[in-house]
């Protein structure tokens, strides 16, 4: 992690580096304001990746009704408690 | 008395397919993906003709032969399937017919899938405990390969085709050696795994055979089976670790008086995230897909079986076993393993290793 991150810009980074990995591109693609929809790999898989990452790394169970409702990265992380 | 497990045996179809035949269906999923997220390598796939009853009935037939019993000591027989052969008669009175079981014996079938085996030991656990049967033959089997579209990756690359079939006998011990049975249903998760018709309900017609294409590329119809996996997965996050709490609390024992988890075989990626949530060892927390699939009732008993054969619940160990899915519904229970000693290892051509 870069010297000066805070605890929440870190698990921020902790997100969008598994969400990388979840929707299967290069590490350190996603800033967070990008469109899910844009995502090939946005399907029913890499949305129960979410939910376990969520679940895991923030103790937060995510209901996927109000997952679709998410349009972009940062949606998603808000929903999962994490600090946008 | 009591009920206890005395032998498990199991079939599997002939047919295969096999991750790479769905990769190559499916260009947009590697071999190497559908393998993360499932554990899955191999899955059987029932011809045609053969129905749920053919495959208990061979499973039933691989009991008798390994001389666990014969057909002439089962008096009561529960079937577990969604794939009965016909609406009615009840395809249990069938199959007594057919394995040759005494006309003496009860028959029934219940309709249950991923949570079927808890059920079924519950009930065989009450039929014999009660006096009402004392060698009870309990055949799980489905067939949910011929729900499947075969342009819906989604179910494809879990689900497999099987059946098991376990002996329970009356047993005189003071302690039971199945039990306690905590149990849960919640039929507003109904719609998020199901085959909508060919019911009372909504009868197939030429509408319901209409395909439509979902948002992920996935293709099905209103005939087919349709599983929402986020909503699936939800609900297991909610019900499996408070029904472990609940079973570890009805019986007075702590998670780390478990010898052995044997849960539902859903998918690998499932059970790694329930086991990691539960604070289970892997070393405890028993997985065997690898070669079969998610065979929905007869998960746990194929698991069990292999467990039994690699000595992984020897005499005197404790097991948790715990089912969960289509409904919802749900049941756990602990299976003491001091009369497993009379589970014969035979020579199963089904038996396979996940190694």
């Amino acid at each position: 992690m870069p010297i000066g991150d805070t605890i929440s810009q870190m698990i921020r980074r902790e997100f969008l580096m598994a969400l990388d990995e979840i929707l299967e591109l290069p590490p350190g693609t996603l800033q967070g304001p990008e469109k899910l929809e844009g995502f090939a790999h946005w399907d029913s898989t890499a949305v129960i990746s979410f939910m376990a990452l969520a679940d895991s790394n923030n103790g937060v169970r995510l209901a996927p009704r109000e997952m679709s409702s998410c349009e972009t990265v940062d949606d998603l992380l808000r929903l999962a408690k994490v600090d946008v | 008395m009591h009920a206890a497990i005395r032998a498990i045996e199991y079939h599997l179809p002939e047919n295969t397919i096999s991750t790479a035949d769905l990769a190559a269906q499916f260009p947009d999923w590697s071999a190497e993906k559908i393998d993360a997220k499932t554990g899955i390598e191999c899955r059987h796939i029932a011809a045609t003709d053969e129905c749920a009853s053919d495959l208990a009935v061979a499973a039933a037939q691989k009991l008798f032969t390994s001389g666990a019993c014969s057909p002439q000591d089962i008096d009561y027989v529960l079937f577990c399937t969604q794939s009965p052969d016909y609406f009615l008669p009840t395809t249990a009175c069938l199959l007594q017919d057919r394995l040759g079981i005494p006309t003496t014996a009860g028959a029934l079938d219940f309709n249950l899938g991923c949570s079927g085996f808890i059920y079924g030991l519950g009930l065989s656990e009450g039929l014999i405990s009660s006096g009402q049967a004392s060698t009870v033959l309990l055949l799980t089997a489905e067939t949910y390969s011929k729900f499947l579209h075969p342009r819906d990756r989604s179910v494809r690359t879990v689900f497999g085709d099987a059946a098991a079939a376990t002996l329970l006998a009356a047993t005189n011990v003071g302690e039971p050696l199945l039990g306690p049975f905590i149990y849960g249903s919640d039929g507003a998760g109904g719609p998020n795994l199901i085959v909508p018709t060919g019911g009372s309900r909504q009868p197939r017609t030429e509408e319901s055979a209409r395909e439509y294409e979902d948002a992920t590329g996935n293709v099905r119809s209103g005939d087919s089976l349709f599983m929402s996996g986020p909503e699936i997965f939800n609900f297991t996050l909610s019900a499996v670790p408070a029904s472990v709490d609940r079973l570890l609390a009805k019986s007075g024992r702590t998670l780390g008086d478990i010898d052995l988890f044997v849960f539902h075989q859903a998918n690998r990626y499932m059970l790694d995230h329930l086991r990691k949530r539960l604070g289970i060892p892997p070393e405890k927390f028993y997985v065997f897909m690898k070669n079969c699939g998610n065979t929905v009732s007869s998960t746990i008993p194929i698991a069990l079986k292999s467990a039994m054969m690699e000595g992984r619940l020897p005499e005197g160990s404790l097991a948790m076993l715990v089912g969960f899915g289509v409904g919802y519904s749900w049941g756990a229970t602990l299976m003491r393993s001091s009369e497993m000693r009379n589970v014969l290892p035979s020579k199963s051509p089904g038996l396979i290793s996940d190694p």
